[in-house]
């Protein structure tokens, strides 16, 4: 069985790198950008199971990003991570149609577990 | 009860803004700590099933995170000498050290209005006397101002040099376009920079858009 594949958005490269390597180690073929527009030429170019996105990033942020996935690709699932104190713009987000969120530090048990609930619980299973 | 100024009101909010900037930039810090120290965790596990464990990649993983705690502290020392500027009304300081803590305190403040801010400051320190909450969050103001009116890309230069009697901060922006709003903020910061017996002005040549706080040293 191919692995999941993961895209995961986050300005802060040491996080999304490692959170990458991280999740390749548990079976996932992860890659990692630090930019909006890099994730789109990425989603343009490949085929992703699932986003993980960071809410807050400098020019189009996590949300706006969002909402340009959810209208090009319709069933992708989105994780939002978020780093603010509050989760408004989480809870934003999800109402904007993300899968789910989580607020840093992560949990990277928790965000697998989120992961494979996204793709759809039998198919979550197999992973 | 007597009526508080405008640029008043901006004093508790602009400490907020900080605090709040200050907390989510070691969040940060502490949640890339915490995926090198679990990447750590894997990779030793992975090495007791069986894979090589690669020792390069553990020292560059310490090394990582080295970076991160002094990058943390730097941050934290920043925000202790900011916020212990609210202690005294009135103290001599080192301007030179103040600009720096603020620019870098903003810098993450400029990424996410896309911009970037960069400084010419001196070697030696330009000792000033005053309020010094006041006069950071005059120059952090000055600073936003000038952000506010940039297009994404741009970035800030902001320097600092003496004259004579005068401490001069001027912060340069490729900035073409103000509006109304953005005038009406100039006469409130001006307004605030007079109390602090400091004064703005601002100048746009050639597209480049200036804003300087003139200082006296006393």
């Amino acid at each position: 069985m191919e692995p999941l594949t993961i895209l995961i958005v986050d300005d802060e490269e040491d996080l999304a790198f490692t959170l990458a390597e991280r999740l390749t180690l548990r079976g996932f073929r992860a890659e990692a950008v630090t930019s909006a527009i890099d994730a789109l030429q990425c989603l343009s170019k490949e085929k992703f199971g699932v986003v993980v996105l960071d809410v807050k990033m400098p020019g189009i942020d996590g949300l706006h990003l969002m909402a340009e996935i959810r209208q090009k690709y319709h069933t992708l699932p989105v994780i939002l991570l978020t780093g603010h104190g509050s989760a408004t713009d989480a809870e934003r987000g999800m109402r904007a149609g993300a899968f789910d969120y989580l607020m840093k530090p992560i949990d990277i048990e928790t965000l697998v577990e989120k992961i494979k609930r996204s793709i759809g619980p039998e198919k979550g299973e197999r992973l | 009860m007597s009526e508080v100024p405008p640029h008043r009101e901006g004093e508790l909010a602009f400490f907020g803004r900080m605090g709040a900037h200050v907390s989510h930039e070691m969040r940060n810090v502490l949640s890339i700590i915490g995926e090198y120290a679990g990447l750590l965790a894997d990779l030793l596990e992975a090495a007791e099933a069986g894979r090589p464990l690669d020792s390069e990649r553990l020292k560059q993983l310490s090394r990582n995170i080295a970076g991160q705690v002094a990058k943390g502290t730097e941050t934290m020392q920043r925000f202790s000498r900011f916020a212990h500027a609210a202690d005294q009304q009135t103290a001599s300081l080192d301007l030179t050290a103040l600009v720096e803590d603020l620019v870098a305190l903003a810098q993450r403040h400029a990424t996410r209005a896309g911009c970037t801010l960069k400084t010419q400051l001196p070697n030696e320190a330009i000792a000033v006397t005053g309020n010094p909450f006041r006069l950071q969050h005059l120059v952090f103001s000055a600073i936003e101002l000038l952000l506010a009116a940039l297009e994404n890309g741009e970035s800030v230069t902001v320097r600092l040099h003496a004259e004579g009697s005068t401490a001069v901060v001027t912060m340069l922006g490729k900035a073409p376009i103000t509006t109304d709003e953005w005038s009406a903020r100039v006469s409130q910061l001006s307004a605030a920079a007079n109390e602090s017996k400091a004064v703005l002005d601002t100048s746009c040549t050639e597209g480049i858009l200036s804003l300087t706080l003139a200082i006296p040293i006393q």
